[in-house]
């Protein structure tokens, strides 16, 4: 499933450093924007790389003539496509990872000592300080529905934070069908363990979401999810706003996890829920306040922390005049 | 819930039981399992959030295929025979059949799958009828069916149930799925004296019950359900804080406490017929159960866990919650060894 999951989303071309192409992204369209998470000079790249391909085919025009853009592999390494060697790798890759999941188990969750994990009050669960941090978030933008917003996600200065920046755009896509449109999202990658089976967060010790940020006034939504296997429950997710101020200084932003409230299929629905905190798969930031125009969003970290001060369950309640079926 | 309505659902559910304890057709044990299991539903999600209904919806699934396998079981068994009756099954694919059915059921590996995540998603009290109660109906047809069970498949399953409840509980912080391995851990003891000595697996089914509704009712006494907050007790209810941890350690098979007598009484049983290399890793295994069920007795009841408050013990008001008849399940859980003499009486 993982290789055809791989296949589909470009050739698989073996090389060094095992990550998806990069060089594949230029050639699809920017529909499939989400797949390349990591720092995106694409369009500059584009022309040299087109050339360079084109020169090493023709094979005796000068080398010495060329321009070659920074991130493309040099002609005289080639990378080889070479699909058995591939699937071997990948199979191995997976059955390490299973060796490393059973010595982890043994260890106690996650890999830590139990004693850690009872005890301890914060963790940091992502945080920016290397391209590889980016991999693990997808972004994504309306242009999947046809919109005209666009979304980059890159490293900050100094690899200390990371910036996820763009311009948001309002205009409805033409298509008869969407009527709506302005959105930009980052979401998480669901963590995987071997064989591509997900995995989810446990983050029932703690109960406030601490979040390092520096944006420009915008005010964005925080939306987590919990296990996406089900389909009813892969509509489901749980979502708070964030506000941020602009200004030159970090902003620290903790959302207790009891404010968080439910949604259906994008619908804020009349029967609240209490996030349970055993399954989270991923967590998100979305900006679709509906006006146009470039934004941007610094990240340094994301954490969860256990705030002694919060006594709060859950801050909503259902009522029995909209839900008689939860009084019963 | 409405008491007329949870009267009726509960008792739904006990006739459901009782009719597959009572019955002497498969017909009537078929239609007693779909009572217990659709008059279970709605106990499970008595909370109403979306966790429950996955829970309420994975339990369902799985409880209506071993239904259907429960089902074909008996007509093959009706092709083979030409009865009804609840006799051995001489067929051995009706047996083996049946065996994985009612392995289903009681969530005995490599069927374990359902039972950590049902318990987790369910409130405690559900949780507490589901490890106890709905074990009582496949246990009974088990027991009834007995003489003619493929022992590899039981023997099999009954080490991967140990296996992996051991196992599979070593990592969690969530009481009820701990709970949950626990169940499946000793499920797996029970079959695996199933062939051998039948009255032993009803024996071991006596003393889990007693040891799981006690362990349910401290834990919705302090309304627990992590490890974390458990460790909490040692401040409010220090009392319980110290039955918790005996009655832990009785799970666990620890003598000189009761929870030791049916893990003494299989290894037993097992040797005099022979089964050494069973009863020796079988033993060895419950080992990895008794590390987490000490694990939670160190964190609880030994360490003073840190807390938020700064007082050594908190002004013990009057305990809001009934739990009915806990002080003696308290003591039937941890020191009933001294009647294991009376024990003969079963052979």
């Amino acid at each position: 499933m993982a290789l055809v999951h791989k296949l589909l989303n470009g050739t698989y071309i073996l090389r060094k450093s095992l990550k998806p192409s990069g060089a594949s992204c230029p050639f699809l369209s920017t529909r499939f924007a989400d797949y390349c998470s990591s720092s995106l000079q694409k369009p500059a790249a584009t022309p040299s790389k087109v050339s360079a391909q084109r020169n090493s085919a023709g094979g005796l025009q000068g080398d010495h003539q060329r321009e070659v853009a920074l991130d493309v592999t040099s002609p005289e390494e080639k990378p080889e496509v070479s699909f058995d060697k591939a699937i071997r790798d990948e199979i191995k890759e997976h059955f390490w990872r299973l060796k490393d999941e059973i010595v982890n188990h043994w260890i106690g969750p996650e890999g830590r000592p139990m004693q850690e994990v009872i005890l301890e009050q914060a963790r940091v669960i992502w945080q920016f300080r290397g391209k590889e941090d980016l991999d693990k978030w997808i972004v994504t933008s309306d242009k999947t529905i046809g919109g005209r917003s666009e979304v980059f996600l890159k490293m900050g200065k100094n690899n200390q934070s990371a910036l996820l920046y763009g311009t948001l755009s309002s205009a409805a896509p033409q298509d008869g069908e969407n009527s709506q449109s302005g959105y930009c999202a980052m979401i998480s990658r669901i963590p995987r363990g071997a064989f591509d089976r997900k995995k989810s967060y446990d983050w029932s010790q703690f109960n406030t979401l601490y979040l390092r940020v520096r944006g420009d006034g915008r005010p964005w939504m925080v939306n987590i999810r919990e296990d996406t296997d089900f389909i009813q429950k892969s509509n489901q997710m749980y979502s708070y706003f964030m506000f941020t101020r602009g200004g030159p200084y970090w902003q620290e932003v903790k959302i207790p996890f009891s404010k968080f409230f439910f949604s259906n299929q994008g619908r804020i629905r009349d029967a609240q829920f209490q996030l349970l905190l055993d399954k989270i798969s991923s967590i998100g930031f979305t900006l679709a306040d509906k006006v146009d125009g470039p934004f941007f969003l610094e990240i340094d970290f994301i954490g969860v922390f256990a705030d002694p001060a919060h006594t709060e369950e859950f801050a909503y309640e259902n009522s029995p005049v909209l839900n008689p079926r939860l009084f019963k | 819930m409405n008491p007329a309505t949870f009267s009726l659902i509960i008792v739904t559910m006990m006739s459901g039981t009782l009719l597959v304890l009572m019955s002497s057709h498969w017909f009537l044990v078929w239609v007693g399992f779909e009572m217990n299991m659709l008059a279970i539903i709605p106990l499970l999600t008595k909370q109403h959030n979306p966790r429950s209904t996955e829970a309420a919806t994975k339990y369902f699934l799985t409880q209506a295929t071993a239904s259907m396998l429960l089902m074909m079981a008996a007509i093959i068994n009706l092709m083979y025979t030409g009865h009804w009756s609840i006799l051995k099954m001489i067929n051995p694919m009706a047996s083996i059949t049946m065996t994985t059915a009612l392995a289903m059921k009681l969530g005995l590996s490599p069927f374990h799958f359902w039972v950590p995540e049902v318990t987790q998603g369910i409130p405690l009290s559900s949780g507490l009828i589901l490890l106890t109660w709905q074990k009582l109906a496949p246990l009974s047809i088990l027991y009834m069916i007995s003489p003619l069970m493929n022992l590899n498949l039981l023997m099999i399953m009954a080490l991967l149930s140990i296996a992996i409840g051991g196992w599979g509980g070593l990592n969690q912080t969530q009481l009820r799925k701990i709970m949950a391995y626990s169940s499946i851990a000793h499920m797996g003891w029970m079959i695996s004296i199933l062939i051998y000595n039948p009255t032993m697996t009803l024996l071991n089914l006596y003393i889990y019950i007693p040891m799981t509704i006690t362990t349910f009712s401290l834990l919705m006494m302090t309304s627990s359900t992590t490890t974390t907050s458990l460790s909490h007790t040692w401040n409010k209810l220090p009392l319980i804080t110290t039955i918790m941890f005996i009655t832990m350690l009785s799970l666990g098979g620890l003598p000189p406490l009761t929870g030791f007598l049916p893990k003494w009484l299989i290894i037993q049983e097992l040797a005099k017929n022979d089964n050494i290399a069973m009863s020796t890793i079988i033993a060895l295994l419950a080992l990895l159960s008794l590390y987490f069920y000490t694990r939670i007795t160190y964190t609880t009841s030994l360490t003073m866990f840190p807390t938020s408050n700064n007082t050594k013990i908190t002004w013990q008001f009057k305990h809001p919650k009934r739990m009915t008849c806990l002080s003696p399940m308290i003591i039937i859980s941890t020191l009933m060894i001294p009647i294991s003499p009376l024990m003969s009486i079963l052979e």
